[in-house]
């Protein structure tokens, strides 16, 4: 397996005014090709900072995040929105799908950024919802509208699929099913999923599990026989 | 605690409250502003007439006797009347200049309005007060000797005082429409100082009970023949003149205040209604935690009552304050009066009620629609409303449309209300435009029509009165020039009077009639031509007939009418002098047109006006009008930044989550950008289509009101219309590029975790 994101004594601090914050301190880990990552931690243990050097929402104090080669500590905000274009396909807590925009739409909008050559409607049939191609987020449940933006995420075919606690808006029924979908496309189409969750439970059902607190890393666990999402005890 | 956070909400959104701000304010004060110029002009006038008395009518007549005043005093109307003898003299001065002279036996009607000196006395035989305006040209001041010549006499009086006449308001000599105070003016003199024991006297003023219509009946019933005409105080030269031009003002004073008060209420509006939909959770925590209804109501309610209410007053002083003072001094280059100052209306404080008392309701209904809502309902966001697929989806066509295209058609169909609001702002700004760069060409067509056109001499040589026809005929022939004779005319048609114009041409080439596209209208010798203004206000066609007289003759002649042209400032006849003699009317010469530049005196000529002094003084003339186009310019301007700019900020914020998504998912800040100028670009072509017709009407509207003797239609070059657009659209353009900066700000991470 091929290290593709690393890194590498990340720094993260929020200043402001006298007050400063350590949000990120001294951060080192690797993620495969592939692999199914669930980061774990407290509310406050700096999940979301982690999540959002990842995806290159926000810049690093100090350290290096080399994802594919590509040093991306350094980009700047033009090369940022592009590295999200190419290797980043995000899946939010609120789905945030643009309201305006059919199911089908909503995927295919990834043609306008990345060129890939995607049929939009056969990407909505793999997270089963061909049936709703045409009808509008609104239209849809919580659980169709998660798996319209897994298609959407997909469609990029990005490095990586950066999920924000995806099932915390869902019931626990749903939320297994779109936890199953991820763990699929992990294992069947290696792609590599990062999932940030509070949910503990769903530690065993991963490849690697990082756990946070107070901003530094407190554990890296390496499972050799994950559960299936289906088998976990909810 | 409610009104700190009213403070913090309003620091917060400080562009949106400081665009409500802004359009109370701009509403009422362009609204008060244009209003005040026209008001004051009204009342400024009006009380110069009522502290001066001006005379209700003017009897004139070859002679007024005491028979003729005691006639007079017999009719039972007449209130009041003193006669005077009002004769033209030429001041002993290079140039010639006239001076009108009032040998007056009393002075308590028209009074002479004292500027400086002392006051007008009636038994002065060595005194004169003289017109201000000509004294101010002249340099002359109180104490100056000053020598007039007329029919023969030559006196010399001293200047006692300086002042203005009722009578002359505006002033201006038969050759030219611009007052040229530095040719001519007026005097006031008693009687004792007529060269002679007996004073000819030829004018009565009068005052009277009833109708201008009655008196007039009640003369001509019982006077007929004795006296030569009557003239009302409405048809009186000046006070006509200077009820035309109010009339214009209240009229600009009434439409475009009025186009701009209704956008900026609708803009008012749009924005209160959002900012509280947008508070709308927060009303739920109000609620929630146990405040009243009605504290809660209050609360939003104040939001925009102060703004409005500051706004609008602000707009109610400052209005009248400033505007008027722009457009004040060039009036007063051309018209005078004592003084100019800006009126105030009931009308300004009505409509900055109106504004405040709109904004109100609409609040109240906001706030009240979400505040009967249950708490737990109110709390939670309000679903969203859901788009539908509809007509232009059904067709193949749709699958190959852009993103940007298909979601600001979506976005634009799901918010019909503030599509509306948009394309009703541009209108507005893009209507303003047209009407002002039309009237920029409809002022520059008039003046090359009439001053280019029509007449192509370079002099104009005024014949005096008492000229010999020998003297006439010498001059014109020294001159190259050909002879013309203008007169004021009365024309009846059915139950319709309209005073007009005389002019008759022999075979000249100097003056040519040209019809509305500036074709030559040939009128042979025994036609009659009547202007289409003057046709179309008659509502004759060629072939009718109609009746006519010379204004100061009572010989009424039918006319048929062969021909019609076109004239830009003169509504009336033109025809020759062999049809005018057939008429049986007298053919007298009033002026000598010539191609040559002359510039030097004749005898029996009075003056001489070359084609640059008229055109110089047309410009003069127009100058108001020029300032009221820059200003339409300029708040058609701001109206389209802060509509577009006011507007573009509430779909932001609307739609700052989608364009955070966007973002994150890699969408670049320039596609965001032209996501939202798209649609503003929609709604600007949309807005500016419909915008023309609407500035048309205005400006049809407009040239229509400004007086019977002027005949413009609406038009506009196509340069200036193309002006027209590129403004709009750059504006558009412009504001669009405010919010690229806002794109670039905006922080992903936190409009994505404010969650649903």
């Amino acid at each position: 397996m091929t290290t593709i994101i690393e890194f590498k004594n990340v720094d993260k601090i929020y200043k402001s005014g006298d007050h400063i914050l350590k949000a990120m301190d001294n951060v080192n880990f690797t993620i495969d090709e592939g692999e199914f990552v669930v980061i774990l931690g407290p509310s406050g243990a700096g999940k979301s900072t982690l999540l959002n050097l990842l995806g290159g929402l926000d810049s690093v104090s100090s350290g290096q995040i080399i994802v594919n080669g590509e040093h991306v500590e350094s980009f700047d905000d033009n090369q940022l929105t592009e590295y999200r274009a190419k290797n980043v396909g995000f899946i939010f807590q609120f789905y945030n799908l643009i309201p305006n925009l059919t199911a089908l739409e909503n995927v295919e909008l990834m043609k306008d950024i990345v060129t890939v050559n995607i049929d939009g409607f056969d990407v909505l049939d793999s997270v089963g919802l061909k049936d709703h191609a045409s009808q509008f987020p609104a239209q849809l449940s919580g659980g169709e509208q998660q798996r319209v933006s897994i298609a959407r995420a997909v469609a990029k075919q990005p490095t990586m699929l950066l999920c924000d606690e995806p099932t915390g808006a869902l019931d626990s029924k749903t939320g297994v099913l779109i936890l199953n979908l991820l763990q699929d496309m992990s294992n069947n189409k290696g792609t590599t999923v990062v999932i940030v969750t509070h949910n503990a439970i769903l530690a065993e059902a991963a490849d690697k599990v990082i756990r946070i607190k107070n901003g530094q890393i407190e554990s890296i666990v390496v499972n050799e026989l994950p559960k299936r999402v289906t088998d976990l005890e909810w | 605690m409610l009104a700190k956070k009213m403070l913090r909400d309003i620091t917060k959104h400080k562009a949106q409250f400081i665009s409500i701000f802004l359009m109370a304010f701009l509403g009422v004060f362009v609204f008060a502003g244009v209003g005040g110029e026209s008001v004051g002009l009204e009342v400024n006038s009006n009380d110069f007439y009522e502290d001066t008395n001006l005379a209700d009518g003017w009897i004139y007549s070859n002679y007024i006797n005491d028979v003729f005043l005691y006639q007079v005093d017999c009719l039972g109307a007449t209130t009041q009347m003193e006669r005077q003898l009002v004769v033209d003299s030429v001041a002993d001065f290079d140039n010639d200049p006239d001076i009108t002279l009032h040998f007056v036996e009393n002075n308590t009607i028209s009074k002479f309005y004292l500027i400086e000196g002392e006051k007008l006395d009636i038994n002065d035989s060595d005194g004169v007060w003289l017109d201000k305006s000509f004294a101010d040209a002249k340099g002359l001041k109180v104490g100056d000797n000053i020598s007039f010549e007329f029919e023969g006499y030559e006196i010399e009086k001293q200047i006692r005082g300086l002042g203005y006449s009722p009578e002359y308001v505006y002033h201006a000599s038969t050759s030219s429409v611009i007052p040229d105070f530095n040719k001519i003016g007026f005097a006031y003199l008693s009687y004792k100082a007529f060269p002679t024991e007996t004073v000819p006297y030829n004018v009565l003023n009068v005052k009277f009970d009833g109708t201008p219509e009655n008196y007039d009946e009640l003369l001509d019933y019982h006077m007929d023949g004795y006296y030569n005409s009557f003239v009302p105080q409405s048809e009186h030269t000046s006070v006509n003149q200077f009820s035309e031009e109010m009339d214009q003002h209240r009229m600009m004073g009434d439409i475009f205040p009025v186009v701009f008060i209704l956008i900026s209420m609708l803009i008012l509006l749009t924005t209160m209604t959002r900012i509280i939909t947008h508070q709308r959770t927060q009303i739920g925590i109000l609620k929630a935690s146990g405040f009243k209804n009605r504290s809660i109501i209050l609360h939003y309610v104040s939001y925009g009552f102060w703004l409005v209410l500051v706004g609008s007053i602000l707009g109610l002083i400052l209005g009248p304050m400033t505007l008027p003072k722009l457009f004040y001094p060039s009036m007063a280059a051309t018209y005078k009066l004592p003084s100019w100052n800006p009126a105030w209306s009931m009308n300004f404080v009505y409509v900055a009620a109106l504004m405040v008392i709109m904004s109100l309701a609409v609040s109240y209904y906001s706030v009240k629609n979400i505040s009967d809502e249950k708490p737990a309902d109110t709390i939670r966001p309000k679903v969203p409303k859901v788009s539908t697929t509809g007509f232009l989806e059904r067709f193949a066509i749709w699958r190959h449309l852009s993103f940007n295209v298909r979601w600001n058609y979506r976005d634009a169909k799901r918010n019909k209300f503030r599509a509306l609001m948009t394309i009703i702002g541009v209108i507005g700004c893009s209507a303003l435009l047209v009407c002002a760069f039309g009237m920029y060409d409809g002022m520059n067509d008039l003046k090359e029509w009439e001053y280019g056109q029509i007449n192509h001499y370079d002099s104009k040589l005024v014949i005096e009165e008492n000229a010999t026809e020998s003297q006439i005929d010498d001059v014109a022939n020294e001159v190259n020039g050909e002879k013309l004779m203008e007169s004021a005319i009365e024309i009846e048609s059915g139950d319709i009077k309209k005073s007009g114009s005389l002019l008759v041409l022999n075979e000249t080439s100097l003056v040519t009639p040209t019809d509305y596209d500036w074709n030559r209208v040939d009128i042979k010798d025994d036609e009659v031509s009547i202007s289409q203004k003057m046709a179309d206000l008659l509502d004759v066609e060629v072939g009718d007939t109609v009746k006519w007289h010379i204004m100061g003759s009572d010989k009424w002649v039918s006319t048929k009418i062969d021909k019609i042209h076109a004239d830009p400032v003169s509504q009336g006849f033109v025809m020759s002098a062999d049809k005018l003699e057939d008429l049986d009317l007298n053919y007298s010469a009033t002026s000598i047109v010539t191609a040559e530049h002359v510039n030097q005196s004749y005898d029996g000529i009075k003056a001489v006006n070359s084609m640059k002094d008229m055109t110089s003084s047309w410009d003069e003339l127009t100058e108001a009008m020029w300032l009221l186009i820059y200003i339409l310019i300029f708040f058609a301007s701001l109206l389209a930044v802060v509509v577009l700019y006011n507007l573009g900020l509430l779909s932001f914020t609307e739609i700052e989550r989608e364009i955070a998504t966007l973002k994150v998912l890699g969408f670049k800040t320039r596609a965001l950008r032209k996501l939202l100028l798209t649609q503003n670009l929609w709604f600007t072509a949309i807005g500016f289509l419909l915008g023309i017709p609407v500035g048309y009407y205005i400006l049809a509207i407009m040239w229509e009101s400004s007086g019977d003797s002027f005949y413009i239609l609406p038009s506009i070059t196509l340069s200036n219309f193309l002006l027209t657009a590129v403004i709009t659209f750059t504006l558009s353009i412009l504001v669009n590029l405010m919010f690229s900066r806002k794109i670039k700000k905006l922080d992903m991470v936190e409009s994505l975790k404010a969650g649903e």
